[in-house]
């Protein structure tokens, strides 16, 4: 076996992989072997003339079945339960994932219909496949294909996933004038195909809009929006993307998905929900984004910057990743189970967020879809043994565990240490103090200064235990059962082997991760999960939309070709996020206007074909960033600690161990970005709740985007939101010049990038007219009204006319024009 | 391949879409703008007040439709005694245990079992610490600490022969909540409202009230437990304050009048429908329905809240005093969720977990337990409700046999008790039992996916069929396993 290739995700170096194994291994193999071409008994041709001699007009059914786009989703949906890669539980030891076992055992005969035993099986009448008490039923269109496949030869195709992204050419479209971009040609050759009709392009305010959404996390400035559309410059986009790109804002954008997927959150999980160290990671992810750091690179440090010679501490800050699954500090816990819900947690996470893969369904059986076995789920989480887990566990090895009930837990080892951010900012202010000569200014400066201090994260040099906790194969995920044998660190057997010389660490994991084949990783296939999630944060929908599973039950993508030349591209990039991001804002699919057509919203409602750029809501932290940079409250400050906002008296009274009272920011922490805000993971704010952050327990790789009252009670009534709506209120007052309706339209453009119109501004000035009166009945009420926050009013500015325009504002901020990404 | 991608976001899309057709219908009916549609809901809502068990208000549609069989329960009270009361203090009476008090605990039982805080120490029987006497003509044995629901003995079923796999709290919330000890999965509430739908349109389907007991530390719960998890998160559970606002952000900003609220909702849902006629967007439709509820909500909240309204007679059966968020105030609550259309209201009482002190904290924690469990059962009978209201008792798991610093137990998962009533299952009776010694179920032995399937049978629903895909896996509140079993013997 040692004699392997490492390269193993090829065809063929698999198909040579499988006599070198075990039976029990090659069956979960032979999913990817080459079909039998060379004795496959029918001719595409003569199916072609089969079928045209019948005169069957429908182009359909002339089309050659394939296997990974019309018969893996059927059979997987349908058969895998009970006849797939899981070969424990196979009934009656059926398995039709694998050719060879369904060639051989008669299920599928190919080209012989009447013989293949699972066409008699779905089409007998007394005791039909799938069984009733299933209640799966096939459907006549899913039957025939099947048919179809079997009389056309019944040839397997590999899982698109993976075999390695192939180069393409861009294919030639009938209109080649639209295209602009080797992206557009893809989209568009699939549009034509479908007699698909592109919308118009956006105009120039959607687009910067768009643009500044996308890449920022925030909108455009009334000044940006005048500026990109009077620039009549041919590269006026193309700066516009590279300014963007460039803000340091970029970071703080990407980390809000970023973080969702690593499931970054400022407590402990369990129990107690203590608060936990670990703040520094999440400004290094920022930092990593805005210095455009390879992702290959990125994920590495991730993954074993532990283990990482880098002077600067970074690559030690980033390895914090592997503190943050969640742990339980409660009395009671058994260790060894908790060894088993820690390395689960561990390779849910790992596998979903790297690879798209949901290796954590093998923890108690092989994987149901897909070729991951039981075996591969333990071999994997003993890479994580090597993670000193001490103090997050009862009693290890005669050592007492962490306190149960401190909060912050108490968990070594630490160090104390200035995030790549907080580095950053202290130059920069040394820089501004060493030219200041204003006495204030300097005092402020250095008050700044001195506010820098290391933090403490949960993380040291020495992560790696200094010795291996062994983590054994747990038949049935059963932890108490010691029977099972000590796992040797592994990658999924089927994938390959790790071509080193005794025990492979992390860091060898780290590096078949992100490693092209030719070296023996599988970096194009996670080139190809990274590319795809790029797509989704520009085009609202990835290519395949299962962005967290790309196995057997995944999404297959409707553009393959596309998204593997993104995925080659990426990597022959360099890895570079911000190229591959521009690549895709340049294309003109990106820039389409994102209203449908009526055509479109009945052809294809949910855009799988990018015949439109797609309007949606906000993420959480977006509208709340938002409302604060146009009230002129939002603190631009890069990193930091995690930030406290105004949260409801009592929300964390059903916590315990300790008993805990919510302490909201009294400084200018209050009104950071979402980004920052302390994410207590069993009582998350709200706010961010409310509109579909998640609690980060496990893996998110998209989250859902809902539309509830709750949210809308937010909106209305939060104090964040009042208190943005007075301060917005207040800069209209101070700011604009004009009668109310130029006031109006100030403040529309700051919000909306655009004026109101006149029946708009009719709506809106009778609402002020009326709060106007409202509240010259009632001073009392102004006054109350403009007392929420903490932030200083204004007094200069009348009462009456100040909370008058809160209310304006309040209205702007409730619109749903405003929560949404045009 | 067009199949394929709708079945990955088959869910949301599905009642997103459902959501907005029944708003339209709604709006199209209610064509009088914000205050008229706001003004006949709370007419509706009082009049709902008297007839809600009786007709729910405009059923949402379900995923289950029509039901797999005719309902007995419309509605589920899930009354959780989080920690883990004792059975062996309140319905699993051990005689043999009483010998055994302060000898060892033979080590046939406890070798190689699970253990929480006992790891490593010695393990001594400790005899009940009460007495128990018959109840009702089924004759249920029931400790002294719960006279009042010995009292409504014919109302319930006891099941003696309880499991559960998780031995830590936390775990074991999460696993009678969803199933499964693995965050991120829909509780029980979310998916019986993604089943049935909702029976109310002011008020979420799914409540939750968490009572502090006053009595030892009280259990942490964290929202995890009414999390919808990968079900769109209307099915989530929402909780209902006992301090601030009942529901967060409910009232108005300070100065701010229910008039000038309401021309700001109106102004908001004009202002969208102008943008829907010029740019058209499928979700502005929506937006403007969840603005209306959120209007709604606003004025049906503190007509709910308002505990004051109820006769001082059934303040005292309960033992409630409005506004204390106490467990009885919290009965009382429930009733009142029930009467409105809310599909599944779940409580948490925090004080059961007796590690030592055992015979001071049940003092403390039947009397309040006790009384307004029982006065719940009494006033859902009286009001015609209980019959297809389920009310379910019971901790997230037991506690052992064996003694823990003196007199106290500590967490045990191989045999328990819990109750149900109404909604279907017969009363007065006890089905199941634990050996004699009270440490194993050993006869008709009910898991939690038992009970869970059970309740979803009384609902109308076969467990099996409640499915949705995620990650791949048609996920079920019953898991995977094959012998997950519908408890027949105590359905009426």
């Amino acid at each position: 076996m040692k004699t392997r290739r490492p390269n193993s995700f090829g065809i063929k170096v698999i198909a040579g992989t499988m006599s070198l194994l075990g039976v029990s291994v090659a069956l979960l193999l032979v999913v990817i072997l080459p079909t039998r071409s060379s004795d496959s008994p029918i001719n595409t041709d003569e199916i072609t003339l089969h079928h045209a001699a019948n005169k069957e007009t429908n182009k359909e059914a002339a089309k050659k079945v394939s296997f990974n786009r019309d018969i893996r989703p059927i059979l997987t949906e349908n058969c895998y339960a009970c006849h797939g890669p899981d070969a424990h539980d196979a009934k009656a030891d059926v398995q039709l994932h694998s050719e060879k076992v369904a060639h051989d055992g008669f299920l599928i005969v190919p080209g012989e219909l009447e013989v293949s035993e699972v066409w008699l099986r779905i089409t007998d009448k007394k005791k039909p496949m799938p069984p009733v008490d299933s209640h799966k039923v096939l459907t006549a269109k899913q039957k025939d294909l099947i048919k179809r496949w079997i009389e056309q030869g019944a040839e397997y195709e590999p899982h698109w996933a993976y075999v390695a992204p192939q180069i393409t050419e861009p294919p030639v479209v009938q209109d080649r004038d639209w295209s602009d971009h080797w992206i557009d040609n893809y989209i568009l050759a699939k549009l034509e195909d479908k007699g698909f009709e592109p919308v118009e392009d956006a105009d120039r305010v959607t687009l910067i809009r768009r643009l500044s959404f996308d890449l920022t996390g925030l909108p455009p400035t009334p000044q940006e929006v005048e500026a990109f559309v009077q620039d009549a410059s041919p590269q006026a986009y193309e700066k516009l993307i590279d300014r963007l790109l460039a803000s340091p804002h970029f970071g703080e954008r990407m980390a809000i998905y970023w973080l969702d997927v690593v499931r970054f959150a400022d407590t402990v999980g369990y129990h107690g929900d203590q608060t936990m160290s670990i703040s520094p990671y999440r400004d290094w992810v920022i930092w990593a984004f805005n210095e455009n750091i390879p992702y290959d690179q990125f994920v590495t440090h991730q993954v074993a910057g532990d283990m990482v010679e880098d002077p600067s501490g970074n690559a030690l800050i980033a390895s914090a990743y592997n503190r943050l699954y969640q742990t339980s500090h409660e009395g009671g816990i058994q260790r060894k189970e908790y060894e088993a819900i820690y390395d689960a947690d561990r390779v849910r996470n790992f596998s979903e967020a790297f690879m798209g893969a949901t290796i954590g369904c093998a923890q108690c059986h092989d994987h149901k879809y897909d070729p991951y076995t039981d075996e591969d789920f333990y071999s994997l989480a003993a890479f994580f043994g090597q993670v000193d887990d001490l103090w997050h566990l009862p009693s290890y090895e005669g050592r007492n565990g962490p306190g149960t009930n401190s909060n912050p837990t108490k968990r070594e080892p630490t160090v104390d240490i200035l995030s790549p951010l907080d580095t950053q900012r202290k130059a920069a202010l040394e820089a501004k103090l060493a030219k200041a000569t204003d006495a204030a200014l300097k005092k402020t400066i250095q008050d700044e200064l001195k506010a820098i201090k290391p933090r403490k994260l949960m993380i040291a040099k020495q992560l790696r235990a200094e010795k291996y906790r062994p983590v054994r194969f747990l038949s049935r995920g059963n932890w108490n059962d010691d029977t099972g044998d000590v796992m040797k660190p592994a990658v999924p057997a089927f994938m390959g082997e790790l071509d080193v010389e005794g025990t492979p660490t992390r860091m060898d994991l780290a590096g078949w991760l992100t490693k092209p084949s030719e070296q023996g990783g599988i970096g194009e296939l996670n080139a190809r999960v990274m590319v795809n999630r790029l797509w989704y944060l520009m085009f609202g929908e990835g290519l395949t939309t299962s962005l967290g599973d790309f196995g057997g039950q995944g999404v297959p993508p409707n553009h393959p070709e596309l998204l593997d030349r993104l995925a080659i591209e990426f990597v022959e990039s360099g890895w570079d996020i911000k190229a591959m991001l521009k690549t895709m804002a340049m294309a003109r699919t990106y820039r389409l206007s994102s209203e449908p057509t009526k055509e479109l919203m009945t052809a294809d409602q949910n855009n799988e074909f990018f015949a439109r750029q797609s309007q949606r809501r906000l993420p959480a932290e977006m509208i709340r960033d938002n409302a604060l940079l146009v009230s002129g409250l939002l603190i631009d400050q890069l990193g930091g600690d995690s930030a406290r906002p105004y949260q409801p008296v009592g929300y964390y009274m059903h916590l315990n161990f300790p008993k805990r009272t919510y302490k909201q920011d009294e400084d200018r922490n209050q009104w950071r970005r979402g980004v920052y805000v302390h994410w207590q993971r069993q009582f998350l704010h709200p706010m961010l709740k409310s509109f579909d952050a998640p609690s980060r327990e496990e893996c998110t790789a998209k989250r859902s985007i809902s539309n509830t009252p709750l949210a809308a009670l937010v909106m209305l009534n939060d104090p964040t939101f009042v208190e943005a709506a007075r301060n917005f209120a207040q800069r209209v007052l101070t700011e604009a010049e004009g009668d109310d309706r130029a006031r109006l339209d100030w403040a529309m453009m700051q919000t909306l990038s655009r004026k109101a119109s006149d029946k708009q501004a009719q709506l809106i000035l009778g609402l002020l007219k009326a709060n106007r009166d409202a509240f010259t009945a009632s001073p009392a009420s102004a006054e109350q009204l403009l007392a929420v926050g903490l932030s200083p009013r204004n007094e200069k500015l009348d009462k009456v006319e100040h909370a008058a325009w809160t209310e304006v504002c309040r209205v702007l901020f409730n619109l749903h024009e405003t929560m949404t990404r045009p | 391949m067009s199949d394929q991608r709708k079945i990955a976001d088959l869910v949301h899309q599905q009642y997103e879409q459902l959501q907005r057709v029944s708003r339209r219908q709604f709006l199209g009916q209610v064509s009088l703008g914000l205050g008229a549609a706001a003004l006949g809901s709370l007419m509706g809502a009082e009049q709902a007040v008297a007839a809600a068990s009786r007709a729910p208000l405009s059923p949402l549609q379900g995923a289950v439709d029509p039901l797999h069989f005719a309902p007995k329960a419309k509605r589920v009270i899930f009354l959780c005694m989080a920690g883990g009361p004792s059975h062996l203090e309140t319905f699993d009476y051990k005689p043999s245990l009483a010998k055994m008090d302060g000898k060892p605990m033979p080590e046939s039982y406890t070798k190689g079992q699970p253990i929480a805080q006992l790891q490593g120490k010695e393990l001594k029987a400790l005899g009940p610490q009460k007495g128990f006497k018959q109840y009702g003509q089924g004759g249920i044995s029931v400790s002294d600490w719960l006279p009042n629901i010995g009292s409504v003995a014919d109302e319930i079923c006891v099941v003696k022969s309880m499991v559960t796999e998780q031995i830590n709290h936390d775990p074991a919330h999460t696993f009678m909540n969803t199933g499964t000890a693995i965050s991120g999965r829909p509780s029980m509430g979310s998916w019986v409202n993604y089943g049935l739908g909702s029976m109310t349109d002011d008020l979420p389907g799914f409540c939750v009230l968490v009572s502090d007991a006053k009595s030892r530390n009280p259990q942490p719960i964290a929202s995890r437990q009414w999390s919808s998890g990968f079900l769109p998160s209307k099915f989530s559970g929402v909780e209902l304050n006992s301090i601030g606002d009942p529901v967060h952000y409910v009232k108005n900003p300070p100065g701010i009048t229910r008039t000038q609220q309401d021309h700001l909702i109106s102004a908001v849902k004009d202002l969208n429908r102008m943008r829907d006629q010029e740019h058209y967007d499928p979700e502005i439709e929506s937006r403007i329905a969840q603005y209306e509820l959120a209007f709604k909500m606003q004025m049906a909240v503190p007509e709910l809240t308002d505990l004051a309204e109820e006769p001082q007679e059934i303040l005292d059966m309960y033992g409630a005093t409005p506004g204390d968020g106490s467990f009885s105030s919290n009965c009382l609550m429930a009733r009142r969720l029930a009467e409105r259309g809310v599909r599944f209201i779940h409580l948490y009482h925090r004080g059961w977990d007796h590690h030592d002190g055992l015979i001071k904290h049940m003092d403390k924690c039947c009397l309040t337990a006790d009384q307004a469990t029982a006065a719940l059962i009494k006033d859902l009978k009286q009001r015609g409700m209980l019959d297809d209201t389920l009310v379910v008792w019971g901790g997230e798991f037991g506690r052992t046999p064996m003694s823990q610093r003196g007199i106290g137990r500590d967490h045990h998962i191989k045999g328990f008790s819990m109750f149900m009533a109404g909604g279907g299952v017969k009363g007065g009776m006890t089905y199941g039992e634990t050996d004699e010694l009270g440490y194993n179920a050993v006869e008709n032995v009910v898991n939690v996916r038992d009970l869970h399937a059970t309740m979803l049978h009384l609902l109308g629903i076969d467990h099996k069929r409640l499915t949705v895909k995620y990650q791949g896996l048609d996920v079920k509140l019953t898991g995977v396993e094959h012998h997950t079993r519908v408890v027949k013997d105590i359905i009426a």
